[in-house]
């Protein structure tokens, strides 16, 4: 029974990466189409993906739309927290329920939703529907990951700072904001992650001019077969490992997950 | 202090952010969902009617709902012994496989996706080993199949499946396994009578987020499924986009987020009945 288990566990995880190794090794191809094995190795494809503009720019977009998303998400989601793990009142159980609804709303339906009635009917931008899709997206991971660290931290500490003299925005800054750097880290990584990787919210809200990264992949796996996309999924899947990596060596991100 | 200093500063925190989901999020999604109860401009059902009544549209409603639960099924069957091995393997590696667990969740589904083209193609990985062993004597289609689509959403769920799982094994008390074998029971009964009824909430969280995911990802039927095996999400995408119809965008926007919130609240109801 026992090695039964460790067995399943084995090919759980072989289920789980193996792909990625066929992704990086397609990415290293030197083929003109998708053959896998590859029947050479180069970087040509990789140094290509690095010179198109069109990639560049989408690039550049999802990079600006996650910082934003994330920075508005913590501007908000903070406060929230804080007000929810420490203000218990007959109101905040709804509020709570508000806040992370967004995680159970498909995100084409928010897509479509915005583009429709912010768009189209009220003639809005479109780039500041997508900001606004992509920060109540991970909004809720705002709140519940700071929630989660809130929780850790005695409110007799914030007593202590405020019988000791302190203003109670001196308590937020100086007592109760580092002692939840955690979970704020926590929160921006899963935030940011999932804003640059996020297809259907931007699915809509993407055209000529503005596309997500994700998108444009999308866009050119529709058109094209080769190994460009190999190239670029390897960029991302490197950059995605990269911040997970340094956000765990820091503070211990599987902690919040 | 007073309850309602407490709730002034309550509400002074909580205002933005509240404020902000009303405009830029319940607002929109709330008066596009009502629209789909508009006929003309009266009030009806007639957009539910017209949608239901399309067999084609039965079709791909069943098979989300079909593969989603299997997807779900499968990923419990399969984190079940998974979880219980990094139990079994100790601390010493429970972050290193942790760490493996959650690191495709923070990997694009574009690029997960993807992946499985290169694997599921006709002259693709999988159809030449089967061919090459002398298992298949010609190449199957298996891209742009129901099957393609289940792999794909399997592998990308099965991570929130192991990882609720894993942790509803760890609140277990560390003596309970010894306690019922100890008693007697064999390692089925184990795990039907002490195991399974004892981590059911985290089985409800685990399905939960599996069987919402698969009702709503875009990406993997999308690239997997093809055009032959259109899901509700693609569905959706083909009427806002493609083919403009305003009353079945709304229509199956409504019916994928009834489908969650239902499952959502069956699988919530069942762990909290446990007792």
């Amino acid at each position: 029974m026992k090695n039964t288990n460790v067995y399943v566990l084995g090919v759980v995880l072989f289920f789980l990466i193996a792909p990625f190794t066929i992704v990086f090794m397609t990415a290293f191809s030197d083929d003109n189409s998708l053959i896998f094995p590859p029947k050479s190795y180069s970087v040509r494809w990789i140094i290509s993906v690095l010179q198109t503009e069109t990639f560049a720019s989408s690039l550049v977009t999802s990079l600006w739309l996650g910082i934003g998303a994330t920075v508005i998400a913590l501007l908000l989601g903070i406060p929230a927290a804080y007000a929810l793990q420490r203000y218990r009142l007959p109101e905040t159980e709804w509020i709570r329920t508000a806040l992370t609804s967004p995680l159970i709303i498909p995100g084409l339906v928010i897509g479509v939703a915005l583009l429709r009635q912010f768009v189209l009917i009220r003639d809005g931008s479109v780039n500041l529907a997508l900001l606004v899709g992509h920060a109540a997206l991970v909004l809720p991971y705002a709140v519940r990951v700071v929630g989660a660290s809130l929780a850790n931290l005695p409110r007799d500490i914030e007593d202590a700072a405020l019988s000791l003299g302190a203003t109670r925005g001196q308590v937020f800054w100086r007592v109760v904001l580092p002692n939840v750097r955690g979970g704020v880290a926590a929160a921006t990584v899963l935030a940011f992650i999932n804003s640059f990787n996020h297809v259907p919210v931007s699915l809509f809200l993407t055209g000529p001019g503005v596309t997500t990264l994700p998108i444009r992949m999308l866009l050119h796996m529709e058109s094209s077969y080769d190994p460009s996309i190999a190239a670029l999924s390897m960029l991302v899947i490197l950059f995605s490992i990269f911040f997970v990596l340094i956000t765990e060596r820091l503070l211990g991100l599987s902690r919040y997950v | 202090m007073n309850i309602n200093t407490n709730r002034s500063r309550a509400w002074w925190l909580l205002f933005p952010s509240v404020l902000f989901l009303l405009i830029g999020f319940i607002y929109p999604v709330g008066t596009f969902l009502l629209e789909s109860f508009k006929v003309g401009s009266n009030i009806g059902l007639s957009n539910y009617q017209t949608f239901l009544t399309d067999e084609l549209n039965l079709e791909v409603y069943w098979r989300t709902v079909r593969i989603a639960l299997l997807v779900t099924l499968v990923s419990a069957v399969v984190s079940y012994p998974a979880a219980l091995a990094i139990m079994q393997l100790g601390a010493k590696y429970r972050g290193l496989l942790t760490g493996l667990i959650i690191l495709p969740l923070m990997i694009s589904p574009v690029a997960r996706s993807f992946a499985w083209l290169v694997v599921l193609g006709r002259e693709g990985l999988l159809n030449k080993t089967l061919v090459g062993s002398g298992l298949l004597t010609e190449s199957i289609p298996i891209l742009y199949t129901e099957s393609a689509v289940f792999i794909g959403l399997l592998q990308l769920m099965l991570p929130l499946m192991l990882l609720s799982l894993t942790s509803a094994l760890e609140n277990l008390p560390k003596d309970v396994q010894a306690a019922a074998k100890s008693l007697g029971a064999n390692g089925w009964q184990v795990f039907w009578r002490v195991i399974l009824p004892l981590t059911r909430d985290g089985l409800a969280i685990g399905g939960t987020l599996v069987f919402t995911g698969c009702i709503t990802a875009y990406v993997t039927p999308a690239l997997l499924g093809g055009p032959r095996v259109t899901m509700l999400a693609t569905l959706l995408y083909q009427k806002a986009s493609v083919t403009v119809d305003e009353a079945a965008t709304t229509v199956i926007s409504v019916v994928m987020l009834l489908t969650t919130l239902a499952v959502n609240a069956a699988l919530r109801s069942r762990s909290s009945r446990a007792a």
